[in-house]
């Protein structure tokens, strides 16, 4: 489709850039500082934005001339990514950390970072798969030292450019590589080519896995999985904790709808000879490891979420290896699922932030008693995580485990549930301090309404995803679509 | 819009239990007609499922959604006859007892709490009946294991009552565990839990042959244990009498009407299965060894409610010969009957408790016909229905049972049956000659303030007494083309007629089991209309049936206490704390050794971050390189 043509099928993006500026420009007037009012102006950005999507619908068009895909796939992540931005919005009006006379610039990047993650789920050029990726990464780096009062914030940021930089540069790499392999950047028509060309034996194999890895490296990043996970404790830890939430939720999320389309519609052809799904089975079991054995140790809950949301990488990775569609399926539950567990925690520790100010385990000593909602609420999200029935995260772990016992992958299972446990132990260790253990302070605390009714908003998935999942299994199978051909 | 009225039956205790579970502290005198609301909307229901129209001509079927996307474990129901009776007995029934409770607790602290488990209970209850699958029963046959246990153990304070609870509950697990197997094996043969599928393959003999030609068998008494532990028969009986520890309504509902039922229910709903497999008659071997075993236990026990369990157990006993010798629809005709009688008696039980400030031994009452007169009369109709005395509810079904244990060659069990009849009526009349005849031998602080029930306990026992008269007439009257036969013809199918090919002439048998229930009622007055039971056993046999057979004490020595033994010293000392204990902190001392080093690897110097990501890339290339 042309690029005048396309124009319609774009508005969603549009209104994300309108009210990127709107917000801006509101900011520049608005005379009271501390306002919620840029706030307020996002979440209605993000609401049209979605629902223009919704009315444009998810019929399969290409757009742009080949640069960017509309299709169910793409509207799946382009919901689950507005959520999790409306989310991060609300946990922000929340949160006591960010400066007041900041917040206008603070929601504009916010919208920013959510029209890169759109275009990282519809990319299927090379080029605009590039584009999208720095657009999500710089405006990340802004989000992450936003805390200009704190050494640790700004620290972060500048970890995160000097990580991100290196990666992107390396993916940049393989794309050149890549571009002048097959002389195209629409990987549709690097998906065939590269077929052809190995059913030829006209290939180098070693330029394509060179091409294969560098590219991995720049999505092994956004996804944080060994060994390119290195940047995101310390980021995490140093960022405003609702932008720590949104990293760990969206991020990932747009992450791995790059990785699918890339990998899924691009170089699948080329697995028979490269054989990436067994690299990739590897950093699988690898960054799940590594994720729950370094959550262990910690103490600071902030980053034990952290490292626990590297190994939730490497769980949704699990379904990323097994060229099924099956797999895949497994991967959209796992994130709907992840995203309201996730983000339900994260909601917590900012709660308990703000009242109690302290991220450390021992900061949630006797909460059972204190702010008895609260507890519950961060027990059950936990649980969720680590996977035990009957919540969301067991529905979302059942798929998983059985996509992969079905490709009869038994090594990479038995990683997989071995992670479980050592994952309910340090899960375990915050719900027995909230419960099992006293505290000196005892008076109750209080919460307002808002923030208990955003509470329920996850807590209620979470309980009830567990018991009833179909929905899930069925968005998600219309989600994929013609994806897997 | 049948769907929905099953959802609407099913949620309706359901928000019972969450209303009185959450808000109970605000809700004081509220809770209980909460609670019996929630339980009268699934009665009125369930009154509609008589008519066949509204279960769509026989059976309705409603899947509600899929659980795990894996064929046949979902969540599905259905309603058809067989389902209809147990939803009347467990609501009717139900309904009368959540009334009767709201007297009967009004003084409790802890009532929001007690009517809160009920409804669960009832929930809990209705899955079981309700589910068309064995795991959808297995869901309820644990639920209902779990309010059994909290409210056997609801006065927590008191440690008998816990005790008890935990005895229901340890002596349960054996039963479900064989329950378990049983579902395993039928799984493993079938492929499926539905009961439409299991059924049809089994006929059509297209399954796969586990345990060779006897893989029918295996599964079958593997289910039956379940039945078993559930149902209290022999050898897993011994939790039941403890179980009185419990409220008394609850003793009515759970420990009699309903729960105890359910493996009743079980084996009539497998019956397909147990036909092929020919099991049946282990069934009703166990089950009349259990009604006379717990007769001649029942004979010398003083404590008032003791006494109704071991009836109970003998009853069950009864209905599982019903079920064992092919004649389901007699055997559930009977768990129809017993749930009325028998809830009545608890009632009326409770009801003299009540009076009497808690008193349960039979010794210290007496001549209490006067003082409590609703009662009195109404224990009595209870009391004659059971011992089968004519055309009582308790009569036909009972005759039935023993009618249909001759006819199908089981002389024996006959037999042994219509002994076990006569000693009902006999210990039954004991009962009501020692407390409510004769002298009175009540405290005389005690008797200061007895007082017959408020309204709402004794209106709740005669409108039980009023189906324990006439139910059974009404239902069964015409043996094989009575209401009943007709009504579950469709589910429970066939009565097997080993070799004969029609019933004999029923009337001879109503006359002999007249003869002796009457016969019953007549030694008791001639023993017992002025004589008090002595405290102290004298003669050997009596010591033995007051001593239980002293199976507590065997099952302590030979089972318990061996078991402890072990436990301790070869699982515990050895096992646990020396190899398990050791391996577990060998194995956290080593991750957390891992997890140590692998924080040391984030160092926070953003360099090395990078330079491991390099070595990363490396190891990617060169094991491609090299390596593949």
């Amino acid at each position: 489709m042309t690029n005048i043509a396309s124009i319609p099928y774009f508005i969603p993006e549009i209104v994300l850039v309108v009210f990127a500026v709107v917000i801006i420009l509101y900011d520049l007037g608005s005379k009271k500082t501390g306002g919620n009012g840029a706030a307020y102006l996002g979440l209605v950005g993000l609401v049209i934005a979605v629902i223009t999507a919704l009315v444009i619908g998810s019929e399969d068009r290409s757009l742009f001339l080949g640069m960017v895909r509309l299709d169910s796939f793409a509207m799946f992540f382009k919901i689950i990514i507005s959520v999790a931005t409306a989310a991060t919005i609300l946990f922000s009006v929340r949160s006591s950390e960010l400066d007041p006379e900041t917040k206008g610039e603070y929601y504009a990047l916010l919208l920013a970072v959510t029209l890169g993650m759109y275009l990282m789920a519809s990319s299927t050029h090379l080029l605009m798969i590039y584009l999208s990726l720095e657009t999500v990464s710089l405006t990340s780096y802004i989000l992450a030292g936003f805390l200009t009062h704190s050494p640790r914030s700004s620290e972060a940021a500048f970890k995160y450019i000097t990580f991100g930089a290196i990666s992107s540069g390396t993916m940049l790499f393989g794309i050149s590589l890549l571009f002048g392999m097959t002389g195209t950047g629409d990987i549709m028509l690097i998906s065939s080519k590269l077929g052809e060309m190995f059913s030829q034996g006209d290939v180098y194999p070693l330029a394509v896995l060179l091409s294969i890895t560098f590219i991995l490296a720049g999505v092994g990043y956004k996804i944080a999985s060994v060994p390119f996970h290195m940047w995101s404790p310390d980021v995490y830890e140093g960022a405003p904790i609702p932008i720590t939430a949104f990293l760990s939720v969206a991020s990932k999320a747009a992450g791995f709808a790059l990785f699918i389309r890339l990998f899924y519609s691009g170089f699948k052809s080329a697995d028979a000879s490269i054989d990436w799904s067994m690299m990739l089975a590897v950093v699988s079991a690898l960054t799940m490891t590594v994720g729950n054995l370094a959550a262990l140790p910690q103490q600071n809950v902030k980053r034990l979420l952290a490292y626990s949301s590297i190994s939730h990488g490497g769980f949704l990775l699990m379904g990323g290896v097994l060229l099924t569609s099956e797999g895949l399926q497994a991967i959209l539950i796992y994130l709907i699922i992840y995203l309201f567990m996730n983000l339900g925690a994260f909601f917590v520790v900012i709660l308990i932030a703000n009242e109690v100010g302290s991220e450390t385990i021992d900061g949630y000593r006797g909460l059972v008693s204190r702010a008895p909602l609260i507890a519950v609420s961060m027990a059950i999200f936990l649980f969720s995580l680590t996977g035990l029935p009957p919540l969301a995260g067991f529905a979302g772990k059942w798929i998983l485990f059985a996509a992969v016992i079905k490709e009869k992958l038994y090594w990479l299972a038995v990683i997989g549930l071995l992670n479980s446990v050592v994952a309910l132990y340090y899960y375990v260790r915050i719900v027995k301090a909230m419960f099992l253990e006293s505290s000196d302070d005892t008076e109750s605390l209080s919460f307002s309404p808002g923030s208990l009714v955003l509470l329920l908003i996850f807590v209620v998935p979470t309980l009830l995803l567990g018991i009833y999942w179909n929905p899930l299994y069925e968005l998600s199978r219309a989600s994929l679509g013609k994806l897997m051909g | 819009m049948s769907k929905d009225l099953i959802t609407l039956l099913l949620i309706s205790p359901l928000i019972g239990f969450l209303i009185n579970g959450l808000f109970g502290k605000w809700l004081k005198n509220v809770s209980g007609w909460i609670a019996s609301l929630a339980v009268l909307i699934p009665f009125i229901i369930s009154a509609f499922f008589v008519f066949p129209a509204v279960r769509g001509g026989g059976e309705l079927k409603a899947m509600l959604y899929e659980w795990i996307p894996i064929e046949s474990l979902n969540i599905g129901f259905h309603v058809d006859a067989l389902t209809t009776v147990m939803l009347l007995v467990i609501t009717g029934v139900g309904f009368l007892i959540h009334i009767y409770s709201i007297g009967y607790m009004s003084h409790d602290s802890g009532r929001a709490r007690y009517f809160a488990y009920l409804n669960l209970f009832v929930f809990a209850m209705l899955i079981l009946v309700l589910g068309n699958n064995y795991l959808m029963m297995f869901i309820g046959w644990e639920g209902v294991g779990l309010c059994s246990y909290l409210l056997i153990g609801f006065w927590f304070d008191r440690k008998s009552a816990t005790d008890a609870g935990k005895k229901a509950f340890i002596v349960n697990r054996i039963g479900d565990f064989g329950f378990l197997l049983g579902m395993f094996t039928l799984f493993a043969a079938f492929g499926t839990l539905n009961f439409d599928q299991v059924f049809g393959l089994a006929e059509t003999n297209t399954y796969e042959q586990v345990f060779g030609a006897s893989t029918l068998i295996v599964a079958t008494l593997l289910l039956f244990i379940g039945a078993v532990g559930k149902s209290a028969q022999i050898p897993l009986y011994v939790w039941l009498p403890d179980a009185m520890e419990g409220p008394t309504p609850v003793s009515a509902l759970i420990h009699a009407a309903t729960m105890v039922t359910a493996g009743v229910y079980m084996v009539a709903r497998s019956s397909i299965l147990f036909n092929l497999a020919h099991t049946g008659v282990v069934v009703a071997w166990i089950g009349v060894l259990t009604a006379l075993f717990a007769a001649t236990m029942a004979l010398a026990a003083n404590d008032i409610k003791r006494v109704l369990a071991y009836s109970t157990v003998s009853q069950l006993g009864y209905m599982f010969v019903g079920v064992g010798v092919g004649a389901y629809a007699s055997g559930i005709f009977h768990l129809m009957t017993h749930a009325f009688f028998k809830g009545l008696m608890f009632l009326t039980a409770g009801s003299v408790m009540h009076a009497l400030s808690d008193e349960l031994d039979m010794r210290k009452m007496g001549g209490l016909r006067s003082k409590l007169p609703i009662t009195y009369w109404t224990f009595l109709i209870g009391a004659l229905a059971i011992a089968g005395f004519p055309l009582l509810s308790g009569f036909w079904s009972k005759d039935e049972i023993l009618h249909n244990a001759w006819d199908s060659g089981h002389q024996i069990i006959f037999g042994i049956g219509l002994l076990t009849a006569f000693l009902t009526a006999f210990y039954m009349f004991r009962l009501i000659f020692v407390v409510f005849h004769g002298e009175s031998r009540v405290d005389s602080e005690v008797e200061s303030h007895l007082h017959e029930s408020p309204p709402v306990m004794w209106i709740p026992l005669v409108l039980l007494a009023i189906p324990s008269l006439i139910i059974g007439a009404i239902v069964g009257w015409g043996g094989e083309h009575s209401a009943i036969h007709n009504f579950l013809k469709g589910v429970t199918g066939f009565v097997a007629h080993h070799g004969k090919a029609e019933h004999s002439n029923p009337v001879p048998f109503m006359i002999i089991s007249s003869i002796v229930g009457i016969a019953g009622i007549l030694v008791a007055w001639f023993i017992y209309r002025s004589k008090t039971p002595v405290s102290e056993p004298t003669n050997p046999l009596h010591k033995l049936l007051a001593n239980k057979y002293y199976v507590d004490e065997i099952y302590n020595a030979v089972i318990v206490q061996p078991i402890r033994g072990v436990s301790h010293y070869l699982f515990w000392k050895i096992m646990d704390v020396g190899i398990i204990d050791g391996l577990v902190n060998l194995t956290a001392f080593i991750i957390r050794g891992i997890g140590g080093s692998i924080r040391r690897l984030q160092t926070g110097v953003v360099q090395a971050y990078v330079v491991s990501m390099v070595i990363g890339i490396i190891i990617f290339l060169g094991y491609y390189l090299f390596i593949r």
